[in-house]
């Protein structure tokens, strides 16, 4: 008979346990989210960082390990954006939903692609399955600076239909390959 | 000689014996109260553990609370209330790059670095669902190599680096996305054939690894009869994920209005999704009803 009432406190702490760690996050992602530092406020705080540990080593994020953490990413963003020719100018997004086994965030993306600017809005619902997380794109929006060429719209439609995110990304690539051509044979002419 | 119990008479055996019992009666009393005692105090623990929790949990609601209520006071993007460390200000921005970076994982193709070479993932998706995703490591001298990869063995990897992979690596990878993102496309109608319109496939669904050959029998109706469609779609272009050929055959004593039918679902097989068009044929009866 205890050892039922036991196991209802056990199944109680756990519950309160993730409770916790939920509450957390939220609030970590609310933090992120809702907060912005312009690249000089960032470098600032790489300079004051190193000189308030200057031989000190406090914790275990040190300075030049979140230096280096931050250049590494940093590397690998500037290759990706190079390499793909999708450059990202902004980002922001916010957690509408997080439970233990869905996250729905909503999320506004802009950048271009060559010379080609696009303007996102969509949202993303990722739910933890037993092995893998699943993602689904929702209420896409999409807006592009040639938005008046009636093939792009029929393109953004049909993709904002569909959600097809994905198919935008690999087809903006060779469009805007084949656009930023037409446009240098365009000029070549003139 | 243990004294004797006044009234009672035992043997001396029976007399030890009886002492061993009660030896042994003393014995138990006592692990049960230490078995009680621990008890009481697992319980008082995992009560004290309780509210220990439910005040972290109270603390940390409020805190929650209150930063929703400051976030709907002002307008946009906000600065943070108190003046945030350099640390923290650190931190905020590795997140926003890692956010980043998984925003790449949505455009088909992301990665990242190593010392060797490059890492690539080819994500896959159809429509606004995200399917498998896919690893190349490439070794970048002294030539461009594939090092390691998950690519399935029956996705024509080896034909694609050979003609693409020394000269134009986004080439290489483009082609590459096609024919994962068709194949995903291909078993991911399939899958919802199969897990959606399950009702009216008769037997299984039969299909090979690339999943670019279906072979299944599927029931329609026609003037309230039903009969049996046996349906085989090729898709003979990997890059694509509708099939190229379909052949649909009925069984012998079918009547001759059925081949009309037939006609129609081929056309349709060969322009939509299959589980589109399984979607259509329910609602077509739907409506005729």
């Amino acid at each position: 008979m205890d050892n039922s009432i036991c196991q209802v406190y056990e199944d109680i702490i756990q519950s309160l346990e993730e409770e916790i760690k939920l509450l957390a996050e939220k609030y970590e992602d609310s933090q992120q989210e809702s907060t912005f530092f312009s690249d000089e406020e960032i470098l600032m705080s790489i300079k004051s960082f190193q000189r308030e540990f200057q031989g000190e080593s406090k914790g275990c994020e040190s300075p030049s390990d979140l230096k280096a953490q931050l250049e590494s990413l940093e590397t690998d963003l500037s290759f990706l954006m190079k390499f793909t020719g999708i450059q990202f100018t902004s980002h922001s997004k916010k957690t509408v939903e997080k439970t233990r086994n869905r996250t729905v965030r909503k999320h506004r993306l802009s950048g271009n692609c060559h010379s080609l600017s696009f303007q996102l809005e969509f949202q993303l619902l990722e739910m933890q399955n037993k092995e893998s997380v699943s993602a689904v794109i929702s209420d896409l929006s999409i807006i592009m600076e040639s938005g008046e060429d009636s093939d792009v719209s029929k393109f953004v439609s049909s993709t904002e239909e569909h959600g097809n995110l994905l198919t935008f990304f690999r087809s903006l690539s060779s469009y805007a390959e084949w656009y930023e051509h037409r446009r240098c044979t365009f000029l070549h002419f003139k | 000689r243990g004294k004797m119990d006044e009234g009672k008479a035992y043997s001396p055996g029976g007399v030890f014996a009886h002492l061993e019992m009660l030896e042994a009666r003393a014995c138990e009393a006592a692990t049960k109260k230490e078995e009680t005692e621990r008890q009481e105090e697992k319980l008082a623990r995992l009560k004290a553990r309780v509210e220990e929790l439910r005040l972290q949990r109270d603390e940390l609601q409020a805190k929650v609370d209150l930063q929703q209520k400051r976030q709907l006071g002002k307008e946009g993007v906000a600065s943070a209330p108190a003046q945030p460390s350099a640390q923290a200000v650190l931190e905020w921005k590795i997140k926003s790059v890692e956010a980043m970076l998984q925003v790449f994982y949505l455009t088909g193709i992301s990665g990242k670095l190593t010392k060797l070479g490059v890492c690539f993932c080819i994500s896959t998706a159809y429509e606004g669902t995200y399917l498998d995703s896919y690893y190349l490591d490439l070794l970048t001298k002294p030539e461009v190599q594939i090092h390691r990869h998950s690519v399935p063995i029956f996705i024509p990897l080896g034909q694609i680096a050979k003609k693409y992979l020394q000269t134009d690596i986004r080439r290489f990878l483009s082609v590459l996305s096609d024919h994962l993102n068709a194949y995903a496309g291909r078993r991911y109608q399939a899958d919802q054939l199969q897990e959606h319109f399950s009702d009216q496939i008769e037997g299984t669904l039969q299909r090979n690894s690339l999943c670019n050959l279906l072979v299944f029998n599927y029931n329609v109706s026609s003037k309230r009869k039903t009969f049996l469609f046996n349906v085989r779609l090729l898709y003979g272009d990997l890059c694509c994920s509708l099939p190229t050929e379909v052949v649909i055959s009925c069984t012998p004593d079918a009547p001759a209005s059925l081949a009309e039918m037939a006609a129609a679902h081929s056309d349709l097989f060969r322009r939509v999704a299959l589980h589109k068009a399984f979607r259509s044929f329910s609602s077509a009866e739907e409506n005729m009803d």
